[in-house]
């Protein structure tokens, strides 16, 4: 996983392969401590993702909350056709900006 | 399959399990559903694990049916209750998705609790090899070829389509710069054998007689083959004249070939072709016929579009230049009859010289601009007067010019005023050249009025006799004394006539858009009616000038105060008691 901040607003995340209940928690962690202050926008880059699972759309969400206390948002960029589904099954794609292609 | 009991291992034991399923044919969907189905089971069985049972292994097993597979997960949690119903958490929920996953993704799912242990049973149909597909895929197979071929044919209409108008609006734009129908015609004739792949066009237009085509180009112009016009009734000779006559396209080739003298047969002497008739407001305008060497190559729906297209484009564009002509002329017509109004008027005397005991009075009334009529009154010395009244045949300028001419012919000739008979025969030896030359001629009526004499003498070159009213008679008489109108014959002679005009005496000179008057019924007024409208004018009053003003109501009042379609000019002359 890999932090970028390519402006003093934005944060993209990339190189997410796995967000599951063994790694969620700490991924959610590792974000956040890395997170400047001034992001606004946190982009999550998906589409190397193979697999998600309830915990991992935990982590998700709490970033989602994270960014929303500071007036911001998280996108979820390019995910993958099943990751995608388990958005849609759990009605999550309403709740992120997702951004394809 | 057992597992430690944590996440890292489970999660591992789950990609191995995927991996056996996928050895026995699942397909993908199926493969990821089982995946996270039993993440999320597994998840459960360590999350709520205690520290005794975390030494515990978590168990999974699966079996694949024909028709189904199944899971049994067993774990060594303190278990819970497996809820009726299952909803989705709150969207800001960071937790409770689990369950709601594993409903979602199985058809069946069953927790049981037993001593020590806890077994999920999970059951999924199998997505089998066909379930998603059409029982009769040939059908659907079928179905895609055929749209796949409507498409097709629908992007070749479409890109013909774009190229027609994009010519069209080509042409529209040029047209304005040349107004050359035929090259018009040529080059739109040229780009539609082109673009609908033909080999041959020719292009006919209906003759203005309506009765035959005319040909106006035919394609390859090298050729040579020029083709003479046909008859409109030839139908069964000519496939254009069948067109142009039955009002649809007619087709032709090795089934139905041209006829025997069919006059194509000198242009498409083999192949096939399509004639197509075009009409503007339903009037037939002339024919197309596009031809093609290849006669196992008909023409598509599209190129015949194509051929309705272009040439109904161009029918209109033919029909709009016509009308342009057409107004063109109406317009130089107008002009023309403006000017020619203008000479007639200048030539009218503008005052009439008195001529004791004679009244004189005179009406030139030009019906819509149209000119041949005049008359003059001219002081011809000892107090007489020559009258003329005059109808140039013919309109417009030219019957304007030759007024002017006659006047200054006769006024040149006071010598000959109290003769009117050789007046006219010299006006006439004058005229005669240029009269004929234009196929001009002209009738008039020269009147010497002698107050001395108290007599009218005159002379005719073929106009409406001189109608003579004296008081007590019942009618008008004519004089009726003529001779050929000025430009017939070179050597004309013209009789002289002297009539009395007696006291209280009435007598009219006048032109035949006069006695030409007609009534709403269409009705033409006559001399007969005409005497009598003088008579009963002479009876009403014994001034020149309100004899006119009665005359011209009366007339009026027979037309029906519509318009005149002919000049009205005369003259009338009254002997003063």
């Amino acid at each position: 996983m890999k932090l970028q901040n390519p402006n003093s607003q934005t944060t993209l995340v990339t190189g997410l392969l796995e967000l599951v209940a063994a790694n969620a928690a700490q991924v959610r962690d590792e974000i956040r401590a890395a997170l400047p202050s001034t992001t606004v926008c946190l982009d999550l880059d998906l589409s190397a993702m193979t697999f998600l699972d309830s915990s991992g759309l935990g982590t998700l969400i709490s970033l989602h909350k994270t960014l929303r206390s500071r007036n911001g948002t998280v996108r979820l960029i390019k995910p993958a056709p099943n990751v995608q589904q388990i958005l849609e099954l759990t009605r999550l794609h309403r709740v992120f900006e997702i951004v394809n292609g | 399959m057992e597992a430690s009991c944590h996440f890292a291992a489970t999660r591992a034991a789950i990609l191995d399990l995927r991996a056996w399923l996928a050895e026995g044919g699942l397909p993908e969907a199926d493969l990821a559903a089982w995946e996270l189905a039993l993440v999320e089971a597994a998840n459960n069985a360590v999350k709520y694990a205690d520290a005794a049972a975390r030494q515990l292994p978590v168990l999974i097993e699966l079996s694949v049916g024909e028709r189904d597979v199944e899971a049994r997960i067993t774990d060594h949690t303190a278990a819970f209750d497996w809820p009726a119903e299952v909803n989705l958490p709150d969207a800001d929920s960071e937790s409770g998705r689990g369950l709601f996953l594993i409903k979602s993704l199985t058809d069946h799912a069953a927790y049981e609790r037993h001593p020590g242990r806890n077994v999920l049973m999970l059951r999924r149909a199998r997505t089998l090899p066909g379930r998603e597909v059409s029982p009769d895929v040939n059908q659907l197979q079928n179905r895609l070829a055929d749209a796949e071929s409507a498409l097709t044919d629908m992007t070749a209409e479409l890109s013909s389509s774009y190229e027609s108008l994009v010519a069209l609006f080509r042409y529209s734009s040029e047209l304005g710069a040349h107004a050359d129908l035929k090259d018009f015609s040529q080059r739109l004739l040229k780009d539609l054998v082109l673009i609908a792949e033909a080999d041959y066009a020719v292009l006919r237009l209906i003759s203005p007689d309506g009765n035959k085509l005319e040909t106006l180009l035919v394609l390859p112009a090298a050729g040579n083959a020029w083709l003479d016009s046909v008859d409109l009734a030839d139908a069964l000779v000519s496939v254009e004249a069948a067109a142009a006559r039955n009002c649809e396209d007619v087709w032709f080739g090795p089934e139905e070939p041209l006829g025997k003298n069919d006059p194509l047969r000198a242009v498409m002497p083999a192949g096939i072709g399509i004639c197509h008739a075009f009409f503007v407001a339903k009037q037939p305008v002339g024919t197309a016929t596009l031809g093609r060497q290849q006669a196992d190559k008909p023409f598509t729906a599209a190129q015949v579009n194509l051929l309705h297209t272009f040439v109904d484009f161009l029918a209109i564009q033919i029909v709009n230049a016509r009308l342009l002509d057409e107004r063109t002329v109406a317009r130089v017509t107008r002009r023309e009859l403006e000017i020619a109004a203008d000479i007639q008027r200048s030539l009218l005397p503008s005052s009439i010289p008195a001529c004791p005991p004679f009244e004189v009075a005179a009406t030139c009334r030009s019906a819509l601009q149209v000119g041949g009529d005049f008359y003059d009154i001219i002081s011809a010395g000892d107090g007489a007067l020559l009258l003329v009244i005059a109808d140039v045949m013919g309109k417009g300028v030219p019957a304007a010019l030759f007024a002017a001419v006659l006047r200054s012919t006769l006024r040149s000739m006071p010598q000959l005023f109290n003769q009117p008979g050789e007046l006219l025969a010299t006006a006439n030896r004058i005229l005669f050249p240029d009269l004929s030359r234009v196929d001009m001629f002209i009738t008039a009526q020269v009147a010497y009025l002698d107050p001395r004499r108290q007599k009218i003498v005159t002379a005719n070159a073929g106009h409406c006799p001189l109608l003579v009213f004296e008081p007590g008679a019942l009618d008008a008489m004519a004089l009726r004394e003529s001779g050929f109108p000025l430009g017939i014959e070179p050597l004309s002679r013209y009789a002289q006539s002297e009539t009395m005009l007696p006291s209280g005496g009435t007598a009219l000179l006048y032109t035949d858009g006069l006695s030409e008057t007609r009534n709403a019924a269409d009705e033409l007024l006559g001399e007969g009616q005409l005497r009598r409208m003088l008579a009963e004018t002479a009876a009403q009053t014994c001034d020149a000038d309100a004899g006119k003003q009665i005359l011209l109501g009366r007339l009026a009042d027979y037309c029906n105060h519509q318009p005149v379609n002919d000049d009205q000019t005369f003259i009338l002359i009254r002997h003063i008691a």
